[in-house]
């Protein structure tokens, strides 16, 4: 007993606790994936008593519902073995689904048995290939249909399919027939083209993934990793937790598994923050120019560019009279048609007051865009910072006791720059939408405590290097880089915590919180 | 020799042996694949006697890819756009086989002229026009194979072929003139009053539910 609290003990330390915005994820590479498939395969094969090939086929029909796929295949297996492509349909297919009381069983297995058997072109006559007309052709294939091609053609066809199409579901080449290639008849075909074989096997796993609400193919170029995280399988559980993974590949490889809007968007949930890019795509360009460049009609609030010199402004849509200048309705104007006076008007002030508030929305939407713009503008700037840190570090070697671990702490304190600027740019998408309130207000303190931390280890960051201040410098860094990966850790686990509580609300109506 | 040309080839051969099915082919430059087909519009159909010519090109992973294929002559048809030629019909898509050969995909394209699909339609103002008023579809296609594929003039009567010296825009439109007429008495210029009431699709049933001023509405329009 004692051991093995002991034992357990010791482990706690090893295996970091699971943050509650972390989410927990597997990577499985390709090899597992096919493993995980021919779990499937070989549990319909146990029960349909079919062939692993014919099984996968069945399985890829139906997108890899097992479930569906053993209720269709009870009701009439027939129906099922024509529909995935194994057996052809019969001639008259609505006489032996009349007699189906006896007949499935049997004809599934002749169908079966026929596929097997692969059926010998006859000897007589020269074989002429119906595609390309070759008579000279002697290696011949064909499906269970018997339409035979030769080997040339076929070969040709299906890497076309594999190579240009992406296609994993390929049928017998005769016009009509809906049979379809099995895998074995895929090597076959292929022959010794062992780079489309397995390209083909990637489209294989390509396909259980997309089927498999668990699974996500990794989204980085050539990355043949899958990542399976059961907890944000399905959409509700998008609305409490934000499922940023990483595949087997590295650190690199991040992506969210909600959503493709980008990376990783923590500490927001996927529907805000893709709600929060399309207003930015929508808006943000022609925002800033209404900005400087319209008021708004201040009866029907349409937006209104002045395009000529006059100042006697007339609604295009409600036909409402006003002054550009003083906002207040025409009427009151009188004669002095082209100069205002008479900003202190009662109507006029109303007016201005309508329409600053509309103005305010814009403004608000101003403030929350351009900070966020100006955090992913500076985390792209902090690039070059890596460079100039790089440099500094070889400075520091010299001219100090300083050993290269030692420096460390300057790439360090970069990367958490970095990082932090990502989770501040999210912060402000987030902080657009939060219901005014007590908890919102917490965000901000939470979100100004970053900022703060993260400007100020930046600042240090650029300064210039005096040889004796060395030591300090280093402290400083060092210390202020914890600081800002505790602020850091601090609003994400808040904001991930609220999620969970439900402790957000939202001034819009967003996906998963109606 | 080159499989791909030794099917093309043997196709053109097998076409130029064959009679009895109308279809023809032709080379259009050097190439024997770039190639230009032809047939005769269906009996019974408003394409009866007029002459169509099909551009065909062979890409380069025939027969496993389809082939390309667009209309030279005019066609009024839901299936065809009126405007580029281009066509809807699925073996020249995702139904293709490597086994159909030239020949066969002109006989389909034949067919096709047999029997529109409007509600997969390649020409949307066509296909609305089709399932307006079948009447008068057909009798602006048969207006359009007059015109384009030298079918026999409909107005004429005795079938004669030939083609008269003056192109009716609002018959190529599938309008009726008084209909033209009426808004044009208001003032609009002919060919823009022909350009809206066909984009309205003002025949038939549906004179009836566009009123005057939504067709003005529409003139007015820049």
């Amino acid at each position: 007993m004692d051991m093995e609290v002991f034992d357990s003990d010791f482990k706690v330390p090893g295996k970091e606790k699971k943050k509650s915005y972390e989410v927990d994820a597997e990577s499985l590479s390709q090899a597992q994936v096919e493993r995980l498939m021919s779990v499937d395969v070989d549990h319909i094969r146990g029960i349909f008593g079919v062939d692993a090939p014919v099984a996968s086929l069945l399985l890829r029909y139906m997108n890899w519902n097992k479930e569906r796929l053993i209720e269709k295949y009870m009701d009439d297996p027939t129906a099922i073995n024509v529909d995935a492509g194994i057996s052809a349909a019969d001639e008259e297919p609505k006489v032996s689904r009349a007699a189906s009381t006896t007949g499935p069983t049997r004809t599934t297995r002749s169908g079966k048995l026929s596929k097997v058997k692969s059926p010998s072109p006859k000897r007589d006559e020269p074989f002429v290939c119906p595609i390309c007309f070759d008579d000279t052709q002697t290696e011949t294939l064909a499906l269970s249909c018997t339409h035979t091609f030769c080997a040339s053609c076929w070969n040709a066809y299906v890497t076309g399919k594999i190579r240009e199409e992406g296609e994993h579901w390929i049928r017998c080449m005769a016009e009509g027939c809906s049979l379809v290639a099995p895998d074995p008849f895929i090597q076959q075909a292929l022959g010794d083209d062992t780079a489309t074989w397995s390209r083909f096997q990637e489209l294989l796993v390509r396909h259980f993934v997309s089927c498999n609400k668990n699974l996500k193919f990794c989204p980085y170029p050539n990355c043949t990793y899958t990542v399976s995280c059961p907890a944000a399988a399905t959409k509700s559980s998008l609305s409490t937790i934000v499922p940023t993974v990483t595949c087997g590949a590295g650190p690199d490889h991040k992506f969210c598994f909600g959503c493709s809007v980008e990376s990783d968007h923590r500490p927001v949930v996927c529907a805000v923050a893709s709600m929060w890019l399309k207003k930015c795509h929508d808006d943000s360009e022609t925002a800033n120019w209404i900005k400087s460049n319209t008021k708004e009609c201040t009866k029907c609030q349409s937006t209104i560019e002045k395009n000529g010199g006059c100042n006697h402004m007339t609604c295009k849509k409600c036909k409402h009279e006003f002054c550009w200048v003083c906002m207040g309705p025409w009427t009151e104007h009188g004669t002095a048609w082209y100069s205002c006076n008479r900003y202190d008007e009662k109507a006029s002030q109303d007016a201005r007051d309508s329409q600053s508030k509309s103005r305010a929305s814009l403004e608000r939407y101003l403030h929350y865009y351009n900070r966020w713009a100006n955090h992913e503008q500076s985390a792209k700037l902090s690039m070059d910072l890596y460079k100039k840190t790089e440099q500094k570090m070889e400075e520091m070697q010299i001219t100090s006791e300083l050993t290269w671990i030692e420096v460390q702490f300057m790439k360090k304190a970069v990367d958490e720059v970095f990082k932090c600027r990502m989770t501040l740019k999210w912060t402000y998408a987030m902080a657009y939408y939060l219901e005014r309130g007590n908890p919102k207000e917490l965000f901000e303190d939470n979100q100004r405590d970053l900022e703060k931390a993260v400007e100020d280890l930046s600042e240090l960051l650029e300064q210039a290097i005096e040889p004796a201040e060395i030591a300090t410098l280093r402290q400083k860094v060092t210390d202020k880089t914890v600081y800002v990966q505790k602020r850091n850790e601090i609003m994400l686990e808040d904001t991930a915590n609220g999620f969970l509580e439900g402790r957000w609300t939202w001034n819009a109506t967003v996906e998963g919180f109606e | 020799m080159d499989a791909r040309l030794r099917r093309v080839n043997k196709e053109i051969a097998d076409c130029k042996n064959d009679k009895s099915s109308k279809i023809e082919l032709e080379l259009v430059d050097d190439s024997p694949f770039h190639l230009k087909g032809s047939f005769p519009g269906p009996e019974e159909t408003p394409y009866e006697g007029g002459h169509f010519e099909v551009d065909i090109r062979i890409p380069d992973s025939y027969p496993f890819q389809p082939l390309k294929m667009k209309f030279i002559t005019k066609v009024y048809h839901p299936n065809i756009s009126s405007a580029s030629g281009a066509i809807c019909l699925d073996i020249l898509k995702d139904a293709w086989s490597p086994v159909l050969t030239l020949k066969s995909t002109l006989i389909s394209l034949q067919s096709l002229l047999c029997s529109p699909e409007p509600n997969d339609p390649q020409d949307a103002e066509v296909a609305k026009h089709y399932m307006t008023s079948r009447s008068s579809f057909e009798s602006t296609a048969r207006y359009w194979t007059h015109i384009y594929a030298g079918g026999p003039d409909p107005n004429s009567g005795d079938g004669g072929k030939g083609r008269s010296g003056q192109k009716d825009e609002v018959a190529m439109a599938g309008l009726e003139k008084a209909h033209v007429d009426q808004f044009e008495a208001i003032g609009f210029e002919r060919g823009k009053v022909i350009d809206v009431l066909r984009r309205l699709n003002y025949r038939g049933a549906n004179v009836a539910k566009i009123t005057e001023d939504r067709v003005v509405e529409e003139l007015l329009k820049p």
